[in-house]
């Protein structure tokens, strides 16, 4: 009798550790088959949502080029197929990465998107959509965390290696770490001519086209131009269906300037301000003349200047302090083709030049837009190439879940 | 002891079990568990390649063209350093094998554990792809196409046109799609045709006829009063005497089951002869024309009908409805036929459903309906208890000036000839290039 209870329990002991030890194995099994399943519908969802917003224009269709918001989100270029972007959706998206700050004038919080000094982009919070409106649109609110970044293929650098007359610039093209031998470069340079006190400045300009040489590079020589010269120079290069830019500029002071800040996209308009009411550098200092012209890239990958009339604003001063009537000046785009809004200005001892994308494939501004991703627990990612105004880029799309996963134990 | 035994089994068999579904259960290498869609990213940088068309243009150069090797440059910038790539060009021709490679370039041996591809058809520019369209009549009888643009008439409510001018315009859009298409000289070769005769040896049988006159309609000389043929088109106990005539074409229309074509305003609103009606005007100046009015519509449904002559003046189309859409099949077959007048016109003169007495069914609307009032359609004239088209009538009950291709948008929509695009696969036009692209390192 004991011998068979002791068999019994002995049993029981045996049997219920087994079964303990086995449920545990086969849940392991069972968790990791999951988890992959879970992985790779993410995976699936992130390349079906990357295409989503890539070949839908949104709507309307052309809400890039308005005010308002988009009942339905997507980037296409509503006037092509395939993968080609409108340059200005994607400039009305609120930038994720740079320090947006508020024009005290008029109160208005801007999206910073600018690349350094004199590459200015500046989009007002109220007319950038942001990040929760696109994951509404999208359908991903609550569900799915997700990042875009496009980004330019072609990197096109410029290099002063000689400042003084004559000045010599070396444009370097490159692509994913691979120079672009005998890619064909169409440039302007845009040279700020004083006129001494209180004057609009006035520029000259050079339109040419050359050719890089087996390393990626061009040497260009710009005669005329001293130590002292402000300069903008901006560069296209194109090869074989790839097409870049880069640009440079050298100004005599960047302290008194003037930012230029979008106000609307469906009029065009753009507000140019005296940099004292943007970084309060101090007391109140002299005006800042400005003259501003406008260049486009014809479908040749050659750059044409676009004239603007002068009752589009192009001349004009701005001041610092309260309570007067030149604190900004209105500016009208001439136009929605893409281009880039170049403004030469001067003060008392400062002179310059400042760039402005209107469209962002102009200067090929990278856009990184979206959520970041908080201890996620997997994170996928899938690439497209698409062409944004017959730009190069990279879409990249980063995706996480948001609801987490019940099977991690 | 048994107990212990047993269940040493149990735990042999669940073992087992475990075993052979962990053999079952493989899991997938960490590239399959998140892969990159990697088709999509091979179609999309040989579209980027191409969006200048340089790609195209460079596959159809010499082999030993630079343009090579600047194409496999900007391949290997545009793709991200851990991909491998294999671009293999093919010729499209003929014959037995489909597909011939012409050239190909990679930067790796071997793809590893995997790889995948995206292929993309690219033309010459060399080449011009046609479109053939299918001749409306070509199986079924009949496919003449004939234009009014008689010399010796005028027309009305086509301001700022010439019948003339139109009647080129209509030659230049309809006449691909119609086996013959005959300009109608004058009045004269009118009659001849309302008197049953070949012009040019053409088929009169199931012809279509488009006035370009407008509110007008040309009338032969021996169809006035005096001629040969008064009987038929001129009635003098009439207010108006030649809406007789348009009893006339209702007749021919319906016994050489023709698609009589009103291009705009109130149908068979006048009636024009320059010689006939020398010294008469349709009270608003124009001479060589004769009012018909609101008569001659109904004249000519009776006579397509099969009635009996009666002068019937009553109103039939109205001012309204004003704002008018296109169909859905219209505006469908637009991109098809690549047609484009605005989706929207202005209707002052859309006929009323009354007129479907007159044993008419509407094959097409051209444009919406709006309440009882049709502004644009064609109408199929069917006898009761009868299968059989007896004549078609096709009215646009716009306001003036004329769009011209709302004319030939409603007939392509009506006939629905088909278009056969030249065929893509003939040598030498088309080469295939397909883009292989697999993941370096890892598993």
């Amino acid at each position: 009798m004991a011998g068979s209870t002791i068999d019994h329990i002995v049993a029981l002991t045996v049997f219920l550790a087994a079964l303990l030890l086995f449920i545990s194995l086969f849940n392991q099994t069972i968790q990791t088959a999951i988890l992959y399943q879970q992985h790779r519908h993410l995976a699936t969802v992130c390349s079906d949502l990357l295409d989503n917003v890539m070949l839908n224009p949104g709507y309307p269709l052309n809400w890039g080029k308005t005010n308002s918001t988009p009942t339905s989100f997507g980037l296409q270029d509503p006037e092509f197929t395939q993968y080609r972007l409108s340059p200005f959706s994607l400039m009305r998206l609120q930038s994720l990465t740079g320090n947006p700050f508020t024009y005290p004038r008029t109160g208005v919080t801007y999206s910073n998107m600018s690349i350094g000094f004199g590459n200015f982009l500046f989009v007002p919070y109220t007319k950038a959509i942001n990040y929760s409106t696109a994951a509404q649109l999208l359908g991903t609110t609550n569900t799915y965390g997700f990042n875009l970044t496009i980004t330019p293929i072609v990197t096109v650098s410029v290099e002063e290696t000689h400042a003084a007359n004559p000045l010599t610039l070396v444009v370097n093209v490159a692509g994913k770490g691979f120079p672009l031998s005998n890619a064909e470069v169409s440039y302007c340079f845009l040279k700020v001519v004083d006129k001494g006190g209180q004057k609009n400045p006035s520029y000259t300009s050079l339109f040419n086209t050359t050719y890089t040489n087996d390393e990626g590079s061009a040497v260009l020589q710009i005669p005329d131009v001293d130590n002292n010269t402000a300069y903008a120079f901006i560069a296209y290069a194109h090869m074989s269906g790839l097409v870049g830019i880069g640009y440079h500029e050298r100004v005599t002071g960047n302290k008194e300037y003037v930012l230029p800040l979008i106000d609307s996209f469906e009029d065009r308009r753009v507000l140019l301000v005296h940099s004292y009411n943007v970084h309060d550098y101090g007391p109140p200092e002299s005006s800042v003349f400005f003259n501003a012209t406008f260049v486009l890239l014809t479908e040749d990958f050659t750059l044409r200047e676009m004239p603007m009339g002068t009752s589009t604003g192009k001349l004009g001063k701005v001041v610092y302090g309260l309570g007067t009537k030149e604190t900004y000046a209105n500016l009208t785009i001439p136009t929605y083709n893409p281009g880039i809004l170049i403004v030469t200005y001067q003060s008392n001892n400062e002179y310059g030049v400042v760039l402005m994308p209107w469209g962002m494939s102009s200067m090929a501004f990278p856009v990184t837009f979206g959520s970041t991703a908080s201890n996620p627990e997997w994170v996928v990612t899938d690439i497209r190439q698409v062409l944004v105004n017959g730009i190069a880029y990279q879409a990249k799309l980063s995706m996480w879940s948001l609801k987490g996963y019940g099977a991690i134990g | 002891m048994m107990r212990t035994i047993e269940i040493l089994l149990v735990i042999i068999i669940i073992t087992g079990a475990f075993i052979i579904s962990s053999l079952f259960a493989v899991l997938p290498s960490p590239r399959q568990v998140s892969p990159m869609n990697l088709p999509r990213l091979a179609l999309t940088t040989l579209q980027t390649l191409d969006g200048d068309y340089d790609l195209s243009a460079t596959v159809f150069k010499a082999n030993d063209a630079p343009a090579w090797a600047q194409l496999q440059i900007a391949l290997s910038a545009c793709l991200p350093p851990n991909l491998v790539y294999n671009l293999t060009v093919y010729e499209v021709q003929g014959g037995a094998q489909l597909y011939t490679a012409i050239r190909y370039f990679s930067n790796a041996e071997n793809f590893g554990v995997s790889s995948e591809a995206a292929s993309y058809l690219v033309a010459s520019s060399n080449v011009t792809f046609s479109v053939t369209p299918e001749k409306i009549g070509e199986h079924s009888g009949g496919g003449t196409l004939y234009i009014l643009n008689c010399s010796d008439a005028n027309g009305w409510w086509i301001t700022g046109y010439t019948a003339q001018s139109l009647a080129q315009d209509l030659y230049n859009l309809l006449s691909p799609y119609f086996k013959n298409t005959i300009m109608v000289q004058n009045t004269t070769q009118l009659g001849q045709m309302l008197n049953n005769q070949s012009l040019q040896g053409e088929t009169l049988q199931n012809a279509v006829v488009i006035n370009t006159f407008g509110e007008c309609v040309p009338i032969p000389k021996d169809y006035c009063q005096g001629y040969g043929r008064q009987n038929e088109g001129y009635s003098p106990s009439a207010d108006y005497p030649y809406t007789r005539y348009c009893y006339t074409l209702g007749q021919r229309t319906r016994q050489y089951n023709w698609t009589w074509v009103s291009i705009v305003g109130y149908p068979l609103y006048y009636a024009s002869n320059t010689e006939a009606f020398a010294n008469a005007d349709n009270t608003y100046g124009i001479y060589g024309m004769q009012k018909v009015e609101k008569g001659g519509i109904n004249a000519f449904l009776q006579g397509l009908d099969n009635q009996s002559y009666r002068y019937d003046p009553a109103e039939v189309a109205s001012r309204i409805p004003g704002f008018v859409y296109l169909s859905s099949t219209v505006a469908d077959n637009c991109s098809y036929y690549g047609i484009y007048p605005s989706s929207n016109q202005t209707s002052t003169r859309a006929l009323s459903t009354s007129i479907l007495s007159y044993n008419l069914t509407v094959a097409l609307k051209i444009f919406d309906q709006v309440g009882y009032k049709i502004p644009g359609a064609v109408y199929n004239h069917i006898f009761r208890n009868d299968v059989n088209i007896t004549g078609s009538f096709l009215a646009l009950g716009l306001t003036r000036t004329p769009d011209i291709r709302l004319t030939a948008l409603g007939l392509l929509s009506y006939y629905n000839p088909r278009l056969y695009p030249s065929d893509y696969m003939v040598n030498g036009t088309s080469r295939l290039v397909v883009l292989q692209l697999g993941q370096a390192g890892g598993v």
